[in-house]
């Protein structure tokens, strides 16, 4: 039955229109795809489905691409953990619509998109993915 | 005549003072009895003049006195205390302690490679540099030949006594590197600039320490830097060794036996000089640590037995590597774990030695840029927002107390950092993003920082020392940090 109220509350809990893919779902911690090292029960149940995750955006390694890299925590680099730059193990690799309109690596977003599993190795990049997020939009 | 008077006088005050009494309801109170209790206990105190047989350096990276109190709530609280109350087990009568001052000779915020060379060397060196002299440069190997130091492992070593090293992060990191390299760049772990031949890399240096018998048990992470660049390393990554040198080989050749993982780890002998690497850069924090890997209380406990075979004694350094990275991430719920675990491995390192002949050394290299925030009733979980105080009662009000932006806030936040609440994207303005307590109590959780910065940075604040065993009484007041070799130097010579 469609009330008044529940048009109402429908609409406050889903506040972007503009992105119902994103409002319609559960959003996931990025770390749920993951259970330590391997991968979750959850990532080889959603692995073609639609799903929301939320992170980070690691700086992009290249510019106006379709290409960037999730991160549990801002990708920062600590000059005296690391003498060089370690991707972390749990990290997924997000193929955008539409090119990357970057966003600062400290500001946490939400990407939705479609879960593929399985290696992949950037063409432009050389980027070796194991977990990727394609066809994918983020807010 | 006036000196009767005064006496009278005298007299009259003495006995006022004596007239008062302490109420009962003081005298009686918990807290006065503890109180008193303290009391007989450093009455009770006795020095240790003995000669150290054993000496161990414990070294929790980055826990300055503002994140060991962090990290004594924390553990508190895990124990399902308030945890303003918990006492760390290195925090009790039976250690003496010390506030030390870290500053390097050209720093006054230090890094972790000259703060441990000061512990080991017995004098403060220059920022970035490890065990050379003050007038080597930073990342000139031509300032290496004759400004070499000698480490007190070196002299331990030299009397007979077994050495180890035991990290969370890398060995070639430069806590545990200051045991037994010099180096005029600590990053120079695997490889050294062109035509630099006055040393060796990090990683090579501590591969002879081993072959040539001053090392003689080394636990930890960082297995790429000895393993050549495109070969597999042991735990499924790839050497990164440019010139192609296999230092594990070399280890293996000498007789070295080597573990990989927990199992491995698990099957060694107690016979011969043991080297593990358990990942291939720094080991998993420990809220992420895998079965596969040891942890520190594992590692703490065979280098103890394996080095406690020496009938001379021996030195072990085990820094809890750790803690200072999830500082630097600005994320304090993995700092407090790899804080907890290592309490447990100063507990486990105390139980397994005898306070008669073991120097036990706790300490921190650097203290963190890591603040407190707001009047937070007690029991406030540590790692999330700040709650009110409650009239009545010992704990928390429910209330989160707000800041004047409306927003609450959370117990912890950093001066600096990942954290920055300025945005990259709104010309470095900001506005403080409101947080629910089940946000900042997740365990990925950045509490809050000011200055935008990549990584949070260390702060030149004191750190504390705690000892207990031969000499531990000489830790007292405010020292500076080379000062603890000399403790430790004096408690292995005295007569």
């Amino acid at each position: 039955m469609f009330t008044r109220r529940t048009f109402l509350s429908a609409a406050l809990s889903a506040p972007l229109i503009a992105r119902p893919a994103l409002a319609a779902q559960e959003v996931i911690k990025l770390r749920h795809l993951y259970d330590r090292k391997a991968l979750s029960d959850l990532a080889r149940a959603s692995e073609g489905k639609r799903i929301a995750v939320d992170g980070y955006m690691a700086p992009p390694l290249k510019a106006e691409s379709n290409f960037f890299v999730l991160t549990r925590r801002p990708m920062s680099v600590c000059p005296f953990c690391e003498t060089e730059a370690d991707w972390p193990n749990d990290i997924l690799a997000v193929y955008t619509k539409r090119t990357v309109d970057v966003v600062p690596y400290n500001v946490k977003i939400v990407t939705s998109g479609v879960l593929e599993l399985g290696a992949y190795r950037d063409p432009e990049t050389g980027f070796l993915s194991m977990v990727r997020l394609a066809d994918a939009s983020y807010d | 005549m006036k000196r009767i008077l005064i006496s009278a006088l005298a007299l009259t005050a003495a006995t006022a003072a004596s007239a008062q009494e302490i109420p009962e309801l003081q005298s009686n109170s918990d807290w006065f009895k503890a109180g008193e209790t303290t009391i007989q206990e450093l009455i009770a105190r006795e020095q240790n003049t003995g000669r150290a047989k054993n000496v161990i350096l414990m070294i929790a990276d980055g826990n300055g006195v503002g994140t060991n109190y962090a990290t004594r709530l924390y553990v508190g609280q895990q124990m399902g205390k308030l945890g303003e109350e918990h006492v760390l087990p290195y925090e009790t009568s039976d250690f003496h302690s010390a506030l030390v001052k870290t500053y390097n000779i050209n720093a006054q915020t230090p890094d972790s490679a000259p703060t441990a060379g000061a512990m080991n060397t017995g004098v403060k060196q220059r920022f970035n540099l490890i065990n050379l002299g003050g007038d080597a440069i930073h990342d000139d190997c031509s300032t290496v030949a004759g400004n070499e130091l000698t480490t007190f492992a070196e002299l331990v070593a030299a009397e007979g006594k077994s050495v180890g090293i035991v990290s969370s992060a890398r060995l070639t990191h430069a806590t545990p590197a200051a045991v037994y390299s010099k180096t005029a760049n600590r990053n120079w772990e695997d490889a050294l600039p062109e035509g630099c031949t006055a040393q060796k890399d990090i990683a090579a240096q501590m591969i002879d320490a081993m072959t040539s018998g001053m090392l003689d048990i080394a636990l930890g992470g960082g297995a790429r830097y000895f393993v050549p660049k495109g070969t597999a390393t042991p735990n499924g990554g790839t050497g990164h060794r440019a010139d192609g040198a296999d230092l594990l080989a070399v280890a293996a050749e000498a007789g070295i036996q080597y573990a990989s993982n927990k199992e491995e780890f698990d099957a060694l002998e107690m016979s011969a000089p043991i080297l593990g690497l358990w990942t291939d850069s720094h080991t998993s924090y420990e809220a992420d640590r895998p079965d596969s890997e040891p942890s520190l209380t594992d590692m703490t406990r065979t280098a103890i037995e394996f080095l406690s075979q020496n009938e001379d004694g021996f030195y072990l350094e085990i820094e809890a590597g750790r803690v200072d990275h999830a500082n630097h991430a600005g994320n304090f719920a993995r700092t407090a774990a790899d804080g907890m675990i290592w309490a447990e491995a100063v507990a486990l390192a105390d139980e397994m030695t005898n306070d008669e002949d073991t120097l036990i050394v706790v300490t921190a290299d650097h203290e963190h840029a890591i603040a407190f925030n707001g009047y937070c009733g007690r029991g406030t979980p540590i790692q999330g927002l700040c709650y009110g105080i409650a009239k009545t009662g010992e704990i928390h009000s429910d209330e989160l107390n707000l800041a004047d932006d409306g927003q609450p806030y959370s117990v912890i936040s950093y001066a600096n950092g990942s954290g920055s609440i300025l945005r990259e994207d709104m010309n470095y303005a900001g506005v403080r993003p409101a947080v629910t307590q089940e946000e900042a109590m997740d365990l990925d959780y950045l509490q809050q920082a000011l200055v935008p910065m990549s990584s949070e940075t260390h702060s030149g604040e004191d750190v504390a020392v705690y000892a207990k065993g031969p000499w531990a009484h000489l830790f007292d007041g405010t020292i500076e940090q080379n000062v603890i070799f000399h403790v430790m130097n004096h408690a292995v010579n005295a007569e």
